[in-house]
């Protein structure tokens, strides 16, 4: 057997092993058909709800795991340079304060957002005042004194959550998501809202497409996508401006943006987080993630942010909440980090023999899993896969896009900029081509859980799209390099696992990532030049996109 | 589309297209005709939503999918089933909502 540290009684076992997985089969087939009978409201008022307890035990183990971050020794001097999981352990300590903390991103905000764009909002006063009322109280919880980038379509209480649309400028919601008092229960600072594409469907753009945010490691050159549609939430944790972030998810935009710029972003299982509060565009394929520095601050992200809403059916029924800081704490072998359960990780055929520097990559990354005790086989991909993936049932999706939008799309159509095709196009999808879609789905979901995770428990894969659609859970993790018009950007990968695979794809991520030093690579800061060009006097246009490339984004 | 059936054109599918609008009450003529300076025009828009009838949907309706083997789950009825408890809550006496 490869890899762990003995650690393998049964209920050590990660969750995907455990649970009845044709429970999900079936939820999605009920969530489908209600989201077909009902359709979902735009701006429902959130709730509040219990968050999701972990243990303060769990906690503390997790924290008293880690190497012990040299903030005074020298080896890092700014606290924003920290994880959240250094920093936590600082703030625990006591040997950092919440406020000197939160001071440090504001510092590095105000000298450096006007370039790189990444936020909407940036909620100064209320950040400074819950940093002060933190550094008063004991820091027990897992994300105590921590700066979080919440994404613009994710409502905020007291602050305004356009969505970067004309639709929602007015909109200023009377109490936060269900996510948002998650991370904030667990000691959570919001330092502000991350910028995105309007109604969370491109790269991240004002509502008449005006390219506004750039990603970190090109603050210069606009033709470098930051990825969409959660570029701030990427960009704020690349560039060192949050110490973590929430994005959203339908169609790619926590994986994207976490590939094109280098953070560890995590799509969980569908229902394992609250939507409530979250502007919809499809009931039966949104979600929300973290897009974090490195697997262990992607575990503390989703374990705050993680449990049932009474208010989000799609939370009920599941397995409870497992022990994420546990699959995302390292175990050695022979003084050497290994995975912490015996993983098979499917590869796809082809999938390293992509061109360039992505094929490298993903040798690349490949090699090390290997090292670190993970099993490859050759993945199958079982019979009608391409069919069921393609771009015609991924447009189906579409319909929940438009049903909610509908009294908007009469008010004036010019309300949804250069996003306005995607919400029309549900208009001319039939009833039956729609059920046939949903349909579809469930194939597909069978096919990936009776053909795909028999033959492995973690896969390779190429697109955001199949498990978008299927609710199974993503990781994007950083690996290797590309250059992109001349500037050296991170290469990255991107694994899929069964529903409930969560603590899988993390015990997985974090043995890669404790044998490499992609996760630790940051951008330079924007130099004189390029600060220049962005925000002096004859600073240039960053450019526009319109409905066709918007459209072409999407596909 | 059957191979027999023939294909429509670009202007009967505008008409198509725009019935439909009409029956809705949505207004693309709020949108300039061809403006490429412009966020979005009608003819872009025209041409994205003649691509979703012609090449999209076809597709979806000509997928042969077993109605027996893969059944449209289409009403909440169906629940009742999914709140059966998990493995993991069997074992560890948990309840059917999970513990959050």
């Amino acid at each position: 057997m490869k890899g762990g540290d003995g650690d393998r009684t049964e209920s050590s076992l990660p969750q995907d092993a455990l649970v009845d997985r044709r429970d999900f089969v079936t939820r999605m087939g009920a969530l489908a058909a209600m989201a077909a009978l009902t359709g979902c409201a735009v701006g429902r008022e959130p709730t509040i709800a219990p968050a999701a307890p972990a243990s303060r035990a769990d906690a503390q183990a997790f924290f008293r795991s880690l190497p012990r971050p040299e903030l005074s020794a020298g080896r890092v001097t700014d606290p924003a340079e920290l994880t959240a999981w250094e920093a936590g352990a600082l703030l625990r300590d006591g040997d950092l304060g919440a406020v000197e903390y939160l001071e440090a991103y504001l510092d590095r905000i105000r000298r450096w957002d006007g370039v790189y764009r990444a936020f909407n909002a940036v909620t100064e006063d209320r950040a400074r005042a819950r940093a002060r009322e933190l550094d008063s109280t004991p820091a027990t919880e897992i994300l105590h004194g921590i700066p979080l980038a919440i994404k613009d379509n994710i409502h905020t209480a007291g602050v305004p959550t356009t969505v970067n649309s004309h639709i929602f400028r007015d909109l200023v919601p009377e109490e936060d998501a269900m996510v948002v008092t998650n991370l904030m229960a667990r000691g959570g600072v919001m330092l502000g809202k991350s910028q995105l594409g309007p109604l969370a469907t491109t790269r991240a753009l004002t509502p008449d497409g005006e390219i506004t945010t750039m990603n970190a490691w090109a603050p210069g050159d606009p033709e470098v996508s930051p990825g969409g549609s959660s570029s701030g939430s990427a960009t704020a944790v690349m560039a060192r401006l949050a110490s973590s972030s929430i994005g959203t998810q339908t169609g790619g935009s926590i994986t994207m943006p976490s590939m094109a710029q280098g953070t560890t972003g995590l799509k969980p299982t569908f229902g394992r987080v609250s939507l409530h509060g979250v502007v919809p565009l499809s009931y039966t394929r949104d979600h929300v993630g973290p897009l974090a520095r490195d697997v262990r601050d992607a575990a503390l992200m989703i374990q705050a942010m993680a449990g049932v809403d009474p208010r989000d059916p799609r939370t009920g029924g599941l397995p409870p909440v497992p022990d994420f800081l546990r699959a995302a704490t390292p175990v050695s072998r022979g003084g050497r980090p290994v995975v912490r359960w015996e993983t098979r990780l499917g590869v796809l055929p082809g999938w390293t023999d992509a061109d360039g520097e992505t094929g490298e990559n993903r040798r690349a990354f490949l090699r090390v899993a290997e090292e670190a005790g993970i099993d490859l086989v050759e993945l199958v991909p079982p019979p009608a896969w391409e069919e069921l993936t393609s771009g015609a049932f991924n447009a189906l999706r579409l319909v929940e896009r438009t049903e909610p939008f509908l009294p908007y799309l009469k008010e004036d159509v010019r309300l949804f900029g250069p996003t306005i095709t995607s919400f029309m196009s549900g208009l001319f999808v039939s009833g039956d081509e729609y059920l046939k879609g949903q349909r579809a789905k469930l194939a597909l979901l069978r096919l990936v859980m009776d053909d795909f995770f028999s033959q492995c428990d973690v896969a390779t894969m190429e697109s955001h799209i199949p498990f978008d659609m299927i609710g199974c859970p993503l990781l994007a993790l950083p690996a290797g390099t590309r250059v992109l018009r001349g500037r050296t950007l991170p290469g990255g990968v991107l694994l899929g696992a069964p529903p409930f695979g969560e603590e899988r794809l993390l015990a997985l991520g974090v043995a890669v990532q404790e044998r490499s030093d992609w996760h630790r690579r940051r951008p330079a800061d924007p130099s004189e030049a390029e600060e220049a060009r962005m925000t002096g006097p004859g600073a240039r246009s960053r450019g526009r996109l319109d409905v066709d490339a918007v459209e072409r984004q999407a596909e | 589309m059957t191979p027999s059936s023939p294909r429509p054109s670009d202007d009967e599918l505008d008409a198509f297209i725009q019935t439909r609008l009409n029956l809705l009450g949505v207004d693309l003529g709020v949108l300039p005709d061809d403006d490429p300076s412009a966020p979005a025009d009608r003819r872009r828009v025209m041409q994205a939503i003649r691509r979703v009838l012609r090449e999209q949907m076809p597709e979806v309706s000509d997928y042969p999918l077993d109605p027996i083997e893969v059944p449209p789950v289409l009403y909440p009825a169906h629940l009742p089933e999914v709140r059966r408890p998990t493995l993991v809550q069997a074992e560890s006496g948990t309840g059917q909502e999970g513990e959050g």
